[in-house]
């Protein structure tokens, strides 16, 4: 008496494929997952207006806390309000096409809507103030926005990528390649020279709640 | 301030719905009613598959949306905090509100308002809720037509111009309101008497203070406001009065008693409070003596009392003596209950006080203001101060007056300003009807409620949060209530009101209220008679010499300024000398109260206002219908309280339905059984079987209001009680065992027992027999170590730690259902087990009872640890029981191992798919009182209590970012910040300075569960009882 169907013959070939195509699968969701595609790393999302950080923070020096007011007291940075915009073009280039949307906000009171580049999911409480404090330069996250003429993601702001540095900070304080003065921040341009004095003892979390409540 | 657009609201609810209607038959849903089909669950799935390839690659683009102009101190992802003031019943609450970018999120108390004291009832807390609720009213109503309010405006300033015609001096025009406590509400009822002198303004509140006042105006020859110093009392009698929850000032109270109750070392003394009352309450709950007795033989408690104490030589004026020695009767009393309680209290002269409930008649205020007088409190244990509203009459007498000129047809025009008297007036003045007859009649209030639909006109108030205003507190002190935010339905209040209606030069209520705090701020500085200001700014005042002095308004704007940074305008008067008692008046007063006639039934059924409706004002608030009443434990439900003999009589048992009748009034309700009744007494909370207040509390509970007459607006005796034979009602309760049954859980111990074993608490759980499952951790000087202390002593079970605890953690409601099947989100609850003692007079039928509040106690050996297969929940090194949600994958092995089982697990998207699944989710209004510093969970993930977190982490971060070491006491948890007792202590275990490394150190100390050996970060004082020895 046959127990099993002729059918099942073709069993064997079956596994054979299916555990291959399997393990592309699992291969090809594991490299997209973490590789810059996935984290967007280079994501330069086209803005309502071509501001240039090139222009504004590289050429003309601009302070990046001139516009990002709160990144030294607060959660966010904060995209400035058009307010600021208008502090310099109300007399510098009022009759720019490009500046348009600007004028508009102003005169209107409706806000600017700039595209978010730089996301961190829901559940993570990033606080910009407490990185600042310590010593992280901006551009250990956002990179050379000096030399960028549209801003673009540099880094891939995953877990892995930030557990990384507060790891190397907690272990090497002032040593780590991650701490600058206080005092260079916001400098791009700023290359460390041996070990610098943190303002306080640096203890980063790297436990859950550090970033997720 | 630029006019907006009405926030989109939901449309009002339907009536109540017939499936809750007492009488029909709740039986739990079968699971398919709730729960998607199998079929429609794989086709979900499929789509979700199908959504995921081809959307899944790129993330939605998300924009950011900075100011055009930037606000001034707005500080994106920092909160602001503004002081303001509520008033709650006669007293007024100082708050301080947390604002995340213009939107209040955030109820606290304000440490430096004296009803405060940093500490906030339940309600209070749960009020920012209701500045959002979805259903409030967004438009005046014609007749129930939506109106505009050009067209109310258009109708009002008619009516009133006829007024000004008529010649009458609109002697038809009456305004109808709650009693007030607002000093510029009270200037614009001076106003409106101007240009109308003949109109009148009655207050009516369902829940009044008016017998106190009487009770004083008899004792003092006129109204005065008792404040109850409980910080200084060691023995208090409270006949009747719930002082620690539903009465005015409970919050100033539970911090005094708190204060005197407080154990550090066995060496120290407590106070001893005894309380009288018919039926379980939160203050008897605290008491270390207890006696049932029906609330209409309170009163004879008191004066068998009184007449006791005179014997033993506490002078109450030789009238009221005589007086009281004719009425007293101990018959059906304990007789230690007179004597040894005498004996207490005039041993403890100027330390013992006597406190009487609201309820009990004038008479008994009177004869306690004598009292305690003749023991010596007066500016002891208590102070009186002068009342708001001199003018106030009692509210049932001045309901009525309007009634009766109603049926005389001298009214033709009534504005209602607040309240809903067609729900709560008294049921034999036939407001409803009567308030027909009127042509022209106005409602401003939050919701389109019972009166709003029988009056011609509705109009949206605002909510207190949205008005200026400002308030007088009991004990005095005035502060400004402050809005947070725009009326988000364009809502009026009642300053405004009334200034259109007295056509007041003030139309702004900000103008009224900051004119009403100049004259204030002048008065303090003893100046009289100011010009208007001239050209600099300057006013010509007098002042008390009678000399000329200018004043410049550049310094009343700086003492505004402070006024509204501190949340204070004005502090208490110091203290007044009080007036002598009258014994001559309190006799009279005590010959010539009758008790209303008896009905022919041998019940009584007794009124108070439920400790989270209130009145039936807040009957549409998810979170407060979903705290478990303090008492009973029920959940969306009031009942009628019974005793367990009372209802063996009746042959009925919980659930079960019952007629109560006084006269030809009746209603049915569903009975609780509740031991510590008194016999042949029904409890009855107010607020509940509403039918015009929204999706949520349409249909809820059982409405005692058709009972109520103008005679028994606290108690009814002689009504009949029968079993109806219904079907038993379907009830949710969130803790179903009353015992602890003999186990160590909530340890305590008696003051005597306490002072020979001062660490009985621990003795009483023996240690882990078990080794530890992993090696022991040594924290010793590695940082912070979290670590809170609850002292059970303080704690009054009232509830107010649940519901700050729901607005700061972002917990959702689940509905009665769900609660039935256990799955209420609550991250804190409030354990009551009942005990039976007999060296403290606690048998089964008057238990005592301790409240043991728990939630995660964050153990150093977490079960939940051990068991979750991908790591969600995680030892922190600074001692927190952590829980990633993303992370969680829903297995429930934490919850189901942890033994104190305060993880919860969200069994559905509880935000969207309980209470508000009818309306397609949570709406969006009260998305915004969501807190944003907390995650909202979504379905599948486990939570638990995070000792706030965000608290934790924002106050760390601000300390890293000065430069400098967290302050004790910088992070106080919202359990902790809000307890009106004192009962909860967070801080750094660490180290030895802190306040809670001080309770920890308490010899009253426990682990809960210790003895299994999971060394929780939360550890317990044991509770202590001070009984008197000569009771037993």
């Amino acid at each position: 008496m046959q127990i099993f169907p002729r059918s099942l013959n073709k069993l064997p070939q079956m596994v054979a494929v299916a555990s291959v195509l399997g393990l592309v699968a699992v291969t090809g969701v594991i490299w997209y997952y973490f590789s810059p595609w996935f984290t967007q790393v280079g994501y330069t999302p086209k803005q309502p207006v071509p501001y240039s950080h090139r222009l504004h923070a590289g050429q003309l020096g601009i302070d990046c806390r001139y516009c990002h007011v709160n990144v030294e007291r607060a959660p966010l940075a904060m995209v400035p309000p058009t307010e600021t915009c208008m502090n310099c073009h109300q007399v510098v280039k009022t009759d720019s096409a490009a500046l348009q949307p600007i004028r508009d906000s102003w005169s209107t009171g409706k806000a600017m809507e700039w595209v978010r580049i730089h996301k961190l999911p829901d559940y993570v409480y990033f606080d910009h103030s407490v990185h600042v404090t310590a010593g992280v330069g901006c551009i250990e996250c956002h990179g050379r926005v000096d030399q960028m003429e549209t801003v673009r993601m540099e880094k891939p702001l995953s877990m892995g990528w930030c557990i990384e540095c507060h790891r190397d900070v907690k272990a090497n304080q002032g040593d780590s390649a991650h701490i600058r003065p206080v005092a260079q921040i916001t400098n791009m341009e700023y290359v460390k020279d041996g070990h610098v004095d943190p303002p306080r003892t640096l203890n980063p979390p790297d436990n859950c709640w550090g970033c997720h409540r | 301030m630029s006019k907006r657009a009405p926030y989109a609201a939901l449309p009002p609810a339907v009536d109540a719905k017939p499936e809750f209607a007492p009488g029909h038959v709740d039986t739990p849903p079968s699971e398919e009613a709730i729960y998607l089909s199998r079929r429609g669950l794989l086709g979900a799935m499929a789509a979700t598959a199908a959504l995921v390839g081809a959307e899944g690659c790129r993330r939605p683009v998300e924009k950011i949306v900075p100011y055009a102009r930037m606000p001034e101190d707005v500080i994106p992802g920092v909160p602001a905090h503004y002081a303001t003031v509520l008033q709650r019943r006669g007293d007024a609450l100082g708050l301080i509100l947390e604002s995340h970018e213009g939107r209040p999120t955030k109820v606290e108390g304000n440490e430096s308002h004296a009803a405060s004291l940093g500490g906030a009832d339940l309600v209070t807390q749960a009020t920012i809720l209701e500045l959002y609720d979805p259903e409030r009213s967004t438009t005046p109503l014609q007749g129930g037509a939506a109106a505009s309010c050009a067209d109310f405006d258009a109708a009002l300033t008619a009516k009133l111009a006829a007024y000004d015609k008529d010649g009458l001096q609109g002697a038809k025009l009456r305004v109808l309101m709650p009693p007030t406590v607002s000093p510029t509400v009270l200037r614009m009822r001076a106003a409106l008497a101007q240009r109308f002198p003949k109109a009148r303004v009655h207050t009516w509140s369902a829940v009044a203070d008016s017998n106190i006042r009487e009770g004083a105006r008899a004792a003092f020859g006129k109204p005065m406001t008792p404040v109850n110093l409980l910080d200084r009392a060691r023995v208090v009698l409270s006949l009747d009065s719930d002082f620690l929850q539903t009465e005015s000032g409970a919050v100033r109270a539970g911090k005094g008693f708190a204060a005197a109750r407080r154990l550090r070392s066995a060496r120290e003394s407590m106070n001893r409070l005894y309380v009288v009352e018919p039926a379980r309450t939160v203050t008897g709950n605290m008491a270390d003596h207890r006696l049932r007795l029906p609330a209409g033989d309170v009163e004879r408690y008191a004066y068998s009392l009184a007449a006791e104490l005179a014997k033993q030589g506490v002078s109450l004026g030789p009238e009221v003596q005589a007086s009281v020695g004719k009425r007293a009767s101990a018959d059906g009393i304990p007789p230690k209950w007179l004597t040894a309680v005498a004996t207490d209290l005039s041993r403890n002269r100027g330390r013992a006080l006597v406190v009487v409930g609201a309820r009990q008649p004038a008479a008994v205020h009177a004869l306690a203001h004598a009292i305690n007088a003749g023991l010596g409190a007066v500016n002891a244990t208590i102070t009186y101060s002068s009342v708001a509203d001199p003018d106030e009459l009692d509210v049932a007498t001045d309901l009525k007056a309007l009634t009766d000129a109603i049926a005389a047809k001298q009214v033709d025009g009534l504005v209602i300003l607040g309240g809903n008297p067609v729900l709560d007036a008294p049921a034999d003045l036939g407001f409803a009807a009567k308030l027909a007859t009127v042509a022209f009649s106005v409602h401003a209030s939050l919701f389109v409620d019972e009166t709003s639909v029988k009056c011609t006109w509705h109009v949206p108030r605002a909510h207190e949060f949205e008005s200026w205003g400002d308030a007088q507190s009991l004990d005095g002190t005035i502060a400004v209530q402050q809005p947070l935010i725009a009326p988000l339905y364009g809502g009026r209040n009642d300053i405004e009101l009334l200034a259109q209606l007295a056509n007041a030069p003030e139309r702004a209520a900000h103008d009224a209220v900051r004119s009403t705090a100049n004259g204030l701020l002048l008065a303090t500085r003893m100046m009289s008679a100011c010009s208007a200001p001239d050209d600099m700014g300057t006013l010509q005042c007098t002042d008390s010499q009678g000399a000329a002095t200018p004043v410049h308004l550049a310094d009343l704007d700086r003492e505004w300024n402070r006024a509204l940074a501190a949340g204070v305008l004005q502090r208490a008067q110091a203290r007044q000398a009080s007036p002598p008692v009258n014994a001559v008046a309190v006799a009279v007063a005590i010959d010539g109260h009758k008790p209303p006639a008896r009905g022919q039934g041998t019940f009584e059924v007794t009124f108070a206002p439920c400790p989270k409706m209130g009145d039936g004002r807040h009957a549409n608030n998810t979170w407060l219908q979903e705290l478990p009443d303090p008492v009973t434990k029920l959940v969306w439900d009031n009942a009628a309280i019974l005793s367990p003999a009372s209802a063996k009589e009746l042959g009925v048992e919980n659930k079960d339905f019952v007629k109560i009748s006084a006269g030809e009034r009746s209603i049915t309700a569903a009975v609780w059984i509740i031991p510590g009744q008194a016999d042949h007494s029904v409890a009855l909370t107010l607020g509940w079987g509403r039918t015009k207040a929204g999706r949520i509390g349409n249909g809820r509970g059982f409405d005692a209001y058709p009972l109520r007459t103008t005679d028994t607006l606290g108690f009814a005796s002689g009504v009949t009680v029968s079993k109806t034979g219904d079907e038993p009602y379907f009830f949710a309760q969130t803790q179903e065992n009353d015992s602890a049954g003999g186990r160590p859980i909530a340890h305590e111990a008696t003051l005597a027992e306490y002072q020979k074993k001062p660490n009985f608490a621990e003795l009483d759980s023996p240690p882990p027999r078990a080794l530890p499952l992993w090696e022991q951790v040594d924290y010793s000087g590695k940082g912070h170590q979290w670590g809170m202390s609850v002292d059970l002593n303080a704690c009054t079970g009232c509830g107010a730690c649940v519901i700050a605890c729901m607005s700061e953690n972002n917990i959702p409601v689940v509905g009665k259902r769900e609660v039935w099947r256990g799955r209420e989100m609550h991250w804190i609850r409030i354990d009551r087990y009942y005990v039976e003692k007999a060296e403290i007079g606690a048998t089964e039928d008057n238990p005592a009872v301790v409240s043991e509040p728990l939630m995660c106690v964050h153990c150093e050996e977490a079960p939940c640890e051990n068991v979750c297969p991908v790591n969600a929940t995680t030892h922190g090194p600074e001692g927190l029981n952590e829980m990633a949600y993303n992370r969680c994958i829903g297995t429930r092995y934490c919850a189901n191992n942890c033994p104190y089982k305060v993880r919860k697990f969200n069994y559905l998207n509880w935000h969207n798919d309980s209470v508000w699944k009818d309306t397609g989710g949570l709406p969006e209004s009260l998305s915004m009182q969501q807190n944003p510093n907390v995650t909202v969970r979504f379905r599948g993930v486990m939570e638990k209590c995070t000792y706030c977190i965000q608290r934790i982490q924002s106050a760390k971060i601000k300390a890293k970012r000065e430069l400098r070491d967290l302050r004790d006491g910088e992070i106080r948890t919202a359990c902790q910040q809000t307890c009106p007792s004192d009962a909860i202590v967070f801080g750094d275990v660490n180290d030895t300075n802190t306040a809670v490394s001080r309770a920890v150190r308490t010899d009253r100390r426990f682990g809960l569960l210790a003895e299994i050996g999971t060394r929780p970060r939360t550890t317990y004082l044991g509770k202590v009882r001070n009984p008197n020895p000569e009771m037993a």
